[in-house]
């Protein structure tokens, strides 16, 4: 697993041959642009583990005779965490990358000798993690043979919570760079925005998340985008004309709902939903949604922030800013890992 | 926002079930424009409700010039699950209908409030009479759905319970979210003893959980039956292709496939388009615009397929998104954008009809991020 990890370093290294050839590879298979696959592989990914982190990783981790993963079309660094956790349950890794966008799996893979299989046929007693949507996850556990240890990395969200009292445009800065790495596309990545306090206060929190993302955006480009991405960021857009403000920047959207019902979940393409609320919204507003969060970023400290963290104990708690830094401490997403 | 007045209100809804009864007889023969209503109904609309003003504002129509149905900006129907769209105060609510059950509990559902119902029932009864039952009346109602008082926030299930009750009452088979299959085995009995005919009303996912219980049932209905189909599975049973359910529905109540005729509509709209198969083998459409797949909308209903991206009309027969205008919207939003992929025919008759092409997908999965549709699915 410690190899793992080196080799997190060889390709965050952009003058590191291995770290050319990620780039190479990421820049046709992601979607990501160019600045975005660079800020990916030198921000995002695991390139260092603490013996705290590796103490807790391994204590997540359940040893099996032989680990086979089946890796979804993730975000282009994900391959690199779940590779060394199956090596921390296995010496014996066998995986599957995804055809459609295998990100760094190939060169990881070759790199630390593992085995890479179209079909994985795991035996009884083995471990068996699958990472992709809960449909998918579902389907592998139930096509499993008996006694395989089926572990699923289901997809999720990420939720930010901009606490009263705190700097507006400092806590938009700060989410605008947790919404920036892989255009959004990672379960940390925040979606949605939970302003404390009233509808003027998630207003200019929201231009505020505007401007940031205007500035960012300059900096790392977002990756094209395909035409049912573009339609679903049109039918986000025209229900936040109708409910409240849509700010529309060149590779991003932030839509205001001053007076929230319920959430409405926008397109994973730098689109962010912004509400205001104060604790005692946080049940009507988020525990319909508590199950798929995966992080809860924060910006401050209060009341709605507990009912957050609350409703949603097994998010990763992080600071505005860090939302896409866990530290290499286990699977990113923690939900159900307690069961 | 303009005080609401009930009276405005009734006025417009007596010009739209005037409308309703001169179109189906003769959609040329209307006692005035299709479009004069719509833009009317818009403009009370956005006096009275929020986001119909806001959108309007956002789209930079003005709403006091417009003149053309199309002009009238289109609620996308995740609106109704954001905020309230209706014109009247929620204390004037006779019914609220609310979208499906998923894991996201109530307040995330959407919600359909009417301050009457009496628009709603005309429109789906003239339109059921035309292609449901063109030919009789003296059918049996035999409902693959719970009864009202179980659901009683349920478009559908308003629709199917006056159904039921214009065809002489009718049998309920869904209880608790059960299917009875032996209550549906004994109806078909009692239709087969009285040789009489029946529609059976059913849900898609209901008719599989039938069909996987069916073993050993006879289920056969006697000539002149048919079978109305409507709606997904959400999850609520296995997936079945349509052709495929329609034709195992077909064997196993003895009906033929025309006879099996599936209905396009939603809560959001108070309308509901219909296959003609049916009516076409009666010969009460024209034939060479019937076949499974193509739904048939009311002459009160225009809808245009529109640019998925810019949400600009495109020219009938090309493949969009549904948006959709429904006269008997009258106290929420008379024109309603979809995520359906649609491709609009013009029929012979005047009417609108859609072949109707699933959903439109939302962003591909390229990372964990959730999709949307992830979360509508079952807890």
């Amino acid at each position: 697993m410690e190899r793992a990890v080196a080799l997190g370093a060889r390709l965050a290294d952009r003058d590191d041959p291995l770290g050319k050839e990620a780039r190479r590879d990421l820049v046709l298979t992601s979607g990501l642009s160019r600045e975005g696959v660079e800020l990916a592989l030198t921000e995002h990914l695991e390139s260092a583990i603490s013996s705290d982190d590796m103490a807790s990783l391994l204590a997540a981790v359940k040893t099996a005779p032989r680990c086979h993963v089946i890796l979804a079309a993730n975000v282009g660094t994900a391959a690199l965490r779940a590779i060394a956790l199956a090596l921390a349950a296995s010496s014996e890794v066998t995986i599957r990358p995804s055809r459609r966008d295998p990100g760094l799996a190939p060169i990881l893979a070759r790199e630390l000798g593992i085995a890479v299989a179209g079909e994985l046929t795991a035996a009884p007693g083995d471990a068996l993690h699958v990472y992709g949507s809960d449909a998918t996850i579902a389907e592998v556990r139930a096509a499993a043979a008996p006694g395989v240890i089926v572990t699923g990395h289901g997809t999720g969200l990420g939720v930010a919570v901009i606490s009263a009292g705190v700097d507006l445009r400092e806590a938009a800065r700060a989410l605008a760079a947790d919404v920036i790495p892989f255009d959004q596309r990672g379960c940390l990545s925040p979606r949605v925005a939970v302003v404390e306090g009233d509808a003027d206060r998630a207003a200019a929190f929201a231009a505020a998340l505007d401007a940031a993302l205007r500035d960012l955006g300059e900096v790392v480009p977002r990756g094209g985008l395909d035409e049912a991405t573009r339609a679903a960021i049109a039918l986000y857009g025209a229900a936040i004309d109708a409910v409240g403000e849509r700010f529309a920047g060149p590779q991003h959207v932030v839509g205001l709902d001053p007076a929230p019902r319920a959430l409405q979940l926008p397109p994973p393409a730098r689109v962010v939903h912004v509400v205001p609320a104060r604790a005692v919204d946080a049940a009507r507003l988020l525990g319909p949604w508590a199950r798929f969060i995966t992080t809860v970023g924060s910006a401050g400290a209060g009341a709605l922030l507990d009912a957050a963290l609350a409703l949603a104990p097994e998010a990763r708690p992080a600071a505005l800013g860090r939302m896409q830094r866990p530290a290499l401490d286990g699977p990113v997403d923690r939900r159900g890992l307690g069961k | 926002m303009k005080l609401f007045s009930s009276l405005d209100s009734d006025a417009l809804h007596a010009r739209v079930q005037s409308f309703l009864r001169a179109a189906i007889v003769d959609p040329a023969r209307t006692p005035e424009g299709f479009d004069v209503i719509a833009v009317d109904l818009a403009r009370h609309q956005a006096a009275h409700i929020p986001a119909v003003a806001r959108l309007a504002r956002a789209r930079g129509i003005d709403l006091a010039t417009a003149t053309r149905a199309a002009e009238v900006p289109a609620v996308p129907c995740d609106v109704f699950r954001l905020t309230r769209v209706a014109t009247h105060p929620v204390e004037d609510d006779v019914a609220v209908f609310r979208t499906s059950g998923t894991s996201q509990g109530r307040e995330a559902r959407g919600e359909h409030a009417l301050r009457t119902t009496a628009t709603y029932e005309l429109g789906a009864r003239l339109w059921a009479e035309r292609l449901l039952w063109p030919d009789t009346t003296r059918l049996r109602a035999i409902v693959l759905a719970s009864p009202l008082a179980e659901q009683p926030d349920s478009s559908l299930g308003f629709m199917l319970d006056r159904f039921a009750t214009l065809l002489g009452g009718g049998s309920f088979h869904l209880r608790s979210g059960a299917l009875d299959a032996a209550g549906v085995a004994a109806a078909t009995a009692a239709a087969r003893d009285a040789d009489e005919p029946a529609l059976v009303l059913a849900t898609s996912f209901a008719l599989v959980h039938l069909l996987d219980a069916q073993s050993g049932l006879d289920l056969r209905l006697p000539p002149g039956s048919r079978v109305m189909q409507t709606g997904g599975f959400k999850g609520r049973s296995r997936e079945v292709a349509p052709d495929e359910l329609r034709a195992a529905v077909s064997a196993a109540f003895a009906v033929p496939e025309v006879q099996v005729i599936g209905e396009y509509g939603m809560t959001e709209l108070s309308s509901q388009l219909y296959e003609t198969t049916l009516a076409a083998a009666l010969g009460k459409w024209p034939a060479n615009e019937a076949r499974h797949g193509v739904y048939a909308a009311p002459p009160w209903v225009r809808v245009t397929a529109v640019d998925p991206i810019t949400l600009a009309a495109l020219p009938d027969g090309e493949i969009g998104i549904a948006r959709l205008v429904d006269l008997a919207n009258v106290d929420s939003a008379v024109a309603i954008q979809t995520a359906d992929r649609v491709r609009v025919l013009q029929g012979a008759t005047g009417n609108h009809a859609i072949e109707l092409l699933g959903r439109a997908p939302g962003a591909p999965p390229r990372g964990c991020s959730i999709a949307v549709d992830d979360m509508l699915g079952p807890p």
